[in-house]
């Protein structure tokens, strides 16, 4: 360990680290555009400007190392006009854009020209004119004037997607940010770029003029779309959300998160979900309060024989917990209902698993402790024939874009005398269903999701988008007759379990 | 499609390994490959490079445009390059451009319809000693040049 002094704070740093580490460290302000801790250093922006004790020069903090004792600063006159002068010539060819600019509000040229703008620019000359609104194909869009060529994305692109997309082309005034002759960027990880291009030259199709950033308000949460489980913000406001970002985890997803995964907040979103419980008698469809429709539905698993639950690996650990215990109870059988399990074990070398479920393991371990071995669907569909099983409660998927075969194991359920489908996305097809009971979205509940290399993670409550939707855990307290009043989701304690899993 | 030459091909392999990146194979490579496609490096060119040196294609084109002696346009048979840097103009390059293009009715960096020639001014070309200064295609040097000169030339080439 190396020990420093930033801005007059003592901190100490692992040997070998930058100075802008130590600033990190030292949780100081240091402006800095090309600087990004998940990729290379560059050194290109200048913004970094530190003032050395006995340095007789300002160096950059991004690629000066940290040596015993240094006493380092960006508060003195000296570095203020140098990021000054920085910042005024990185302007010098940058539209007045803001107004018609998607990134005004979190703009990196906005942030810092609060505390280093030169406020009377000097500059007489014209602006070089560059290419605007330049279509990188289904998801990003390029406005290459408002680039202020911080390598950012050409490095992403080299990097960490190995796509090499981005790269820099011409000369001086005319460098231009861009792709071979326009080539879209359309590699899984994409999205990224948008985040950390720290001005508005890389915009996001999907998000582009929906909304100022500055009404959106945002909560943490885990990615549902793989066992992976990268860790997001979700940013929403009371129409809903509206994009998603990824949050830092070194032993989960590094600052990064694929494009797959960034899309599935659409289908927490109204439009897409099932909004009221209903249900199919003799094929007229009655729409009822997912509550009543939960009592009902419970009132007649009491009486039946013959019951079976289908489970995915959508749910959270608590979930699955309480289902499994009220289940038991009943002498159900269990069913583990897999997509897509032969490439289960598929991985992209970046993050993106072809497990795409966030909860497979956390649905294992409840399992195994329980001392459940769960059954095939195949044995289902045999046993529903066989007229061995009337009933059927599936706890159907969240994102049925990750389950294939979807209709068709709805349809084979349905032979069933009677089919209870708990979901929280509609789809027509599912009101041929006995009933359809409104679950929550991984938005609106918190619990656990076990990733695939067993991490625990919290995923948190952060919106309610459908008022009526349930837990599987709240259902199973109306399936039993009890009301919602008070009832709070048990605290997750992880199984042990002899052997594992 | 173009393609280079066994000649070319086996030349641009060398350059791969005589440098610690493959990138740094680059400029040697587009000189080589600029020469065997008629003076100018064609999207076309650019791709078949990204194939034979394993790298990709974004490489390519930043070394490409970041260098003017590679032409991104079709130039003629002779690329007369005039210097117009210090020592040149003031020894009257600027006069001697204008000429060239007033004669052949091209404008500065335009192809003869003919194909002939294409015109441009360059930077210091390095033998200010014996301004001004023209560059005929890759190597060909005429120095103290004048307008008797220039006249002679484009009555020459072919
Ligand atoms: S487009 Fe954005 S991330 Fe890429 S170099 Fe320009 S400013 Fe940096
Ligand atoms: S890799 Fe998996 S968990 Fe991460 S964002 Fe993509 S789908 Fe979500
Ligand atoms: S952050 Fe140090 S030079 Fe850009
Ligand atoms: S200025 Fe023309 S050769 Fe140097």
């Amino acid at each position: 360990m190396l020990k420093c002094t930033i801005n007059g704070k003592e901190v100490q740093v692992k040997a070998g680290a930058t100075i802008i580490e130590a600033y990190m460290e030292a949780k100081e302000n240091i402006a800095h555009y090309c600087w990004h801790p998940g990729l290379s250093i560059a050194g290109v922006c200048r913004m970094c400007m530190v003032e050395i004790e006995g340095n007789p020069r300002l160096q950059i903090a991004c690629n000066t190392k940290v040596a015993e004792g240094m006493k380092i600063n960006n508060t003195s006159a000296k570095v203020k006009e140098s990021v000054e002068w920085t910042l005024g010539f990185h302007l010098i060819n940058h539209p007045l854009d803001c107004p018609i600019c998607d990134q005004a509000g979190e703009c990196g040229l906005q942030e810092y020209y609060m505390s280093y703008g030169k406020y009377n620019p000097g500059m007489a000359e014209q602006k070089v004119k560059k290419n605007k609104v330049v279509d990188l194909g289904s998801k990003i869009v390029l406005d290459s004037e408002r680039c202020i060529l911080c390598d950012r994305c050409v490095r992403f692109t080299s990097e960490v997607s190995k796509t090499n997309e981005f790269g820099i082309f011409n000369r001086g005034d005319h460098a231009e940010i861009g792709t071979v002759d326009g080539m879209p960027v359309e590699n899984n990880y994409a999205l990224n770029v948008v985040d950390i291009c720290p001005v508005g030259a890389l915009t996001s199709k999907d998000f582009r003029f929906k909304q100022r950033v500055w009404y959106l308000k945002e909560f943490e949460t885990v990615c549902n779309g793989c066992s992976t489980g990268c860790n997001i913000k979700v940013h929403f406001n009371e129409n809903g959300l509206y994009r998603v970002k990824p949050v830092h985890n070194e032993a989960v997803n590094g600052y990064w998160m694929c494009d797959q995964g960034r899309d599935l907040y659409k289908f927490a979103n109204k439009e897409f979900r099932q909004i009221k419980a209903t249900k199919n008698e003799n094929g007229h469809v009655v729409t009822l309060s997912a509550g009543a429709a939960a009592k009902e539905v419970g009132a007649m698993l009491n009486k039946s024989s013959g019951l079976a639950l289908v489970l995915t690996g959508q749910y959270t650990s608590e979930e699955y917990n309480s289902i499994l215990s009220y289940a038991k109870n009943l002498s159900a059988e269990i069913y583990y209902w897999k997509n897509n399990p032969e490439s289960w074990d598929e991985f992209d070398g970046i993050l993106y698993r072809g497990d795409h479920n966030p909860n497979t393991k956390g649905l294992e371990l409840e399992l195994s402790s329980a001392g459940i071995k769960a059954k095939d669907l195949k044995d289902l569909y045999s046993a529903i024939e066989s007229g061995k099983v009337k009933t059927v409660v599936v706890a159907a998927p969240e994102v049925q874009k990750n389950y294939e075969n979807l209709e068709e194991v709805f349809n084979k359920l349905n032979k069933a005398d009677q089919l209870i489908w708990l979901t929280s996305g509609r789809n027509d097809l599912f009101e041929k269903a006995n009933y359809v009971i409104p679950m929550k979205s991984f938005t609106e509940k918190k619990g656990t999701f076990v990733n695939h290399k067993g991490i625990e993670q919290k995923i948190s409550k952060g919106v309610t988008i459908v008022s009526e939707s349930l837990s599987l855990s709240e259902i199973v307290e109306l399936f039993k007759g009890n009301d919602l009043v008070g009832f709070n989701i048990p605290t997750y304690e992880r199984p042990q379990l002899l052997g594992g899993v | 499609m173009f393609q280079l030459s066994a000649d070319g091909k086996k030349k641009v392999q060398e350059y791969l390994k005589r440098y610690e990146t493959k990138r740094s194979a680059i400029i040697p490579a587009l000189y080589i490959a600029q020469q065997e496609n008629g003076g100018w490096v064609s999207p076309d060119v650019v791709k078949h490079l990204s194939e034979v040196m394993e790298l990709p294609m974004t490489h390519i084109n930043e070394v490409l445009t970041f260098y003017t002696m590679f032409n991104k346009k079709p130039v003629g048979r002779h690329h007369i390059q005039i210097c117009t840097n210090v020592s040149c103009s003031m020894a009257g390059g600027h006069d001697l451009a204008d000429y060239l293009c007033e004669r052949l009715g091209v404008v500065d960096g335009e192809m003869t319809k003919d194909g002939r020639f294409t015109i441009s001014r360059a930077e210091c070309l390095g033998s200010c000693d014996t301004a001004p200064v023209i560059q005929i295609n890759i190597d060909d040097y005429i120095e103290n040049v004048d307008k008797a000169k220039l006249d002679q030339l484009v009555n020459q080439l072919k």
